[in-house]
């Protein structure tokens, strides 16, 4: 254990070397904001409800997505896996006394925490420019039900993206485009752009069996208070029962991957 | 080039245009309009952004590759050729990978557009210049990119700072409040560039305004032209 937190400590301090680096990016993910806040806010400005959402729930789940895709969705590992696969590089990793899913999902970690601490003041920041009114259930203990919700799609997003690099093995040259393909499925279907409320209900109800929906959209309707009861029991046990499922998968996909790695590149 | 690789990443990016299309309409059909537009002339307006922005990133991919050609100095190479080199590394690598969803919106745009917006010629012409114009815009800002790449190495991450911000008109521009709207209109033209093309086929754009637009695309150009020609006295190609 006391490697992976080494990794985690240089990974966190990895992060400080390309100050300007890091700074685009965050600035990139308050830009994404600002297109959502307006285009809710041009909508409830001659609505009071939509979808079953006051103007206020809506700010709120916009603010919301700052926090849960930074938690969720930044993973340096996505980025990383394919490409060493593809060139080989995944020859150093396998042969140091550490596993390398696990290493990847420690240096995720550290991103997340660093990237979390930054939306917290990007929020803080965007609340005193729009000084919006904002919802958060803690009446019925929304908060835990949050925490219990996002832990399960921190571990989705990391097998999700995994799995998909595992492509690597088999056909590096397409492992951009299956990443691309998922990358842009995923922004509609997590609910980051907008709650899956927006949509008829029988998409919704299909929704509900891919993993898209518990990496954003849940944990956010359940911080609302939007998803309560036995409703809110059944949504994290089919979370982690897709944890459950992407574990397995991404285990087995490495597995077949590992037996016909050639090492190509090097 | 790999041909599951350009059927999986057109395939992708209709996917992409055609669930924000889904979006759009599902939120209209629940809203009603947005800032005083139909769901039918929002569409247009994502429509319109679609295809600029897809040309701009077919015309353009080249800057996407700048950054190596600086950091291991095979922009010297380049700019010994007796060829322009801001015509080789803005225009030296078409991507003909978006060639499939260009078509598709331009035969999207002339069909909704005409059944929808408008049949009259005299206001499609002036969309047509308009678009230009939207592209001049945009060749600018990738000579800008390209001028803080030989400054800074960084062209990767400012590239996508402009896809997001240009993002942000995906949507018509009067949606956001001042000071933003005439940030986004009149400061980084982006407005220009992808909301006024519609608003002049839709008959919304006065001619002082056309006229207003077609003077700070020039601005704009002038402006980066003179940055890159100033940016190159400082590469050193250091890497060579």
């Amino acid at each position: 254990m006391s490697k992976y937190l080494a990794i985690f400590s240089l990974s966190w301090q990895d992060e400080f070397v390309y100050r300007v680096n890091f700074i685009l990016w965050r600035f990139r993910n308050v830009l994404g904001f600002f297109l959502a806040y307006f285009l809710w806010s041009g909508v409830f400005s001659i609505n009071n409800q939509v979808f079953g959402y006051t103007k206020t729930e809506m700010i709120s789940y916009i603010f919301l997505i700052l926090i849960t895709s930074s938690v969720v969705m930044s993973a340096p590992s996505a980025d990383n896996i394919g490409g060493e696969i593809g060139n080989g590089n995944l020859s150093n990793y396998l042969l140091k006394p550490m596993g390398y899913l696990r290493y990847w999902f420690a240096r995720d970690l550290a991103s997340k925490c660093l990237n979390l601490t930054f939306s917290f003041f990007e929020i803080a920041v965007l609340y005193l420019l729009f000084r919006p009114d904002l919802q958060i259930g803690v009446i019925q203990l929304q908060p835990i039900g949050f925490l219990l919700a996002i832990i399960p799609a921190v571990l989705i997003y990391f097998f999700l993206s995994t799995a998909s690099r595992t492509i690597a093995f088999w056909t590096p040259e397409n492992t951009w485009g299956l990443a691309f393909l998922l990358m842009v499925l995923m922004d509609i279907t997590s609910g980051r752009i907008f709650p899956l409320d927006v949509l008829p209900g029988i998409l919704q109800q299909t929704l509900q069996f891919t993993p898209f929906p518990y990496l954003i959209y849940y944990p956010i309707a359940i911080l609302l208070g939007k998803i309560t009861g036995l409703e809110l029991t059944r949504v994290l046990i089919q979370s982690l029962i897709w944890v459950g499922a992407m574990c397995f998968i991404t285990r087995w996909l490495w597995q077949k991957g590992l037996k016909v790695y050639g090492c190509e590149g090097r | 080039m790999n041909r599951k690789l350009v059927a999986l990443f057109t395939f992708a990016k209709i996917l992409r245009v055609l669930l924000f299309l889904l979006f759009l309409h599902f939120l209209l059909v629940g809203s009603g309009e947005l800032v005083g537009y139909s769901r039918e002339q929002v569409i247009f307006f994502y429509l319109t952004f679609v295809m600029i922005d897809t040309l701009s990133q077919l015309l353009f991919r080249e800057v996407y590759r700048f950054r190596s050609l600086v950091v291991t100095g095979s922009l010297d190479g380049i700019l010994l050729k007796p060829i322009n080199p801001l015509v080789r590394v803005l225009l030296g690598g078409m991507d003909l990978m978006d060639l499939g969803i260009l078509v598709l919106t331009i035969m999207a745009i002339i069909w909704w557009g005409n059944k929808f917006i408008t049949h009259d010629p005299m206001l499609w012409l002036v969309y047509i210049l308009m678009v230009v114009n939207g592209l001049v815009i945009a060749a600018a800002f990738h000579i800008f990119v390209l001028g803080f790449g030989i400054l800074t190495t960084s062209v990767d991450h400012l590239i996508m700072v402009y896809r997001d911000l240009a993002s942000l008109v995906r949507v018509p521009v009067n949606l956001y409040i001042e000071p933003i709207r005439s940030l986004l209109t009149f400061i980084i033209p982006l407005g220009i560039m992808a909301t006024f093309p519609p608003q002049a086929l839709m008959g919304l754009l006065s001619p002082q305004l056309i006229i207003i637009s077609f003077f700070i695309s020039g601005v704009l150009l002038t402006l980066s032209l003179w940055f890159w020609k100033k940016s190159l006295y400082s590469y050193q190609g250091a890497s060579s």
